[in-house]
């Protein structure tokens, strides 16, 4: 597993972690409460410590967080931020769509690639992870190790 | 003879969460104001940041709510989740918690939109839960 492959591992573990303390049974809804407010904290700063370590790598030229189209972590500069959110939004609707007449699961990555920049779209728990680079990156290499 | 057991006051540990909740809210990025108001427009908690006029804001959140949920209702979307002002420097965010009691945020210009949104999307069901216990208290 590379680099990227064990950091959307430990991310969506987090998320696991988070989406069973919501659910956690019990009537003590204080310890429920701090138990899912930890853990929501826990696996929001690591998305953000991924967006920061991802715009880092060379060839990568913006990386972002989403949750229903709004920003929710970003890098430092992303131009044409809320463009890629409204992008995100419409593309994962459409894939929603093909997921349950092709039998193809739950949606875990979308590439969108121009003629100059490509855009990949990974789902997180409930977020999903928009990197951008130029066409001629190739992303797998690229992400394979810390920057 | 005196006793060391100290009994849980449940309303008390509640209080607590609530504002731990609030203290939380103040932590994200940009959030400057976090405010529970009750169904009167009385703020009845709040972490800040800045000088704010609570009554002032108390009222207009729910002023500012009731004519968004009445819009709502006169285009057939049903209930209301949340409103958002966007200022020009800045957002108000109000979510109505239980019983007429609201959550309103305010945040500067440079908070992310989708990371206050999300915190108050799973923190108000939480939020339901502590203000019915703590009403039924």
């Amino acid at each position: 597993m590379h680099w990227f492959e064990t950091q959307l591992a430990a991310l969506n573990r987090l998320a696991a972690d988070y989406t069973s303390a919501q659910k956690q049974a019990g009537g003590d809804i204080v310890n429920v409460s701090e138990s899912a407010r930890t853990k929501r904290a826990a696996f929001i700063d690591a998305v953000q410590a991924l967006v920061d370590k991802v715009v880092k790598i060379k060839g990568i030229a913006a990386c972002a967080a989403y949750h229903d189209g709004l920003i929710l972590a970003q890098s430092a500069e992303v131009p044409h931020i809320d463009a890629f959110g409204a992008v995100i939004q419409e593309t994962i609707r459409a894939a929603q769509h093909g997921q349950v007449s092709l039998s193809l699961g739950a949606i875990e990555q979308i590439v969108i690639v121009g003629a100059d920049h490509k855009l990949a779209m990974l789902s997180v728990g409930p977020v999903i992870l928009c990197i951008y680079s130029p066409k001629q990156v190739n992303l797998a290499s690229v992400l394979s190790r810390q920057a | 003879m005196s006793s060391n057991v100290q009994f849980l006051d449940p309303r008390k540990s509640q209080n607590n969460e609530i504002d731990a909740i609030l203290r939380n809210l103040m932590s994200i990025q940009g959030v400057s104001a976090a405010a529970i108001v009750d169904s009167d427009g009385f703020v009845t908690h709040i972490h800040r940041d800045f000088e704010i006029n609570t009554d002032a804001i108390g009222a207009s959140v729910q002023v500012v709510f009731g004519a968004a949920a009445k819009a709502a209702q006169h285009v057939g979307h049903h209930s209301t989740n949340m409103v958002i002002c966007e200022n020009s420097e800045g957002y108000i965010l109000s979510t109505p918690i239980e019983a007429g009691f609201m959550l309103a945020l305010v945040t500067q210009r440079e908070a992310l939109l989708g990371r206050v949104r999300f915190e108050l999307k799973e923190t108000i069901p939480v939020l339901k839960r502590l203000f019915s216990s703590y009403l039924a208290n």
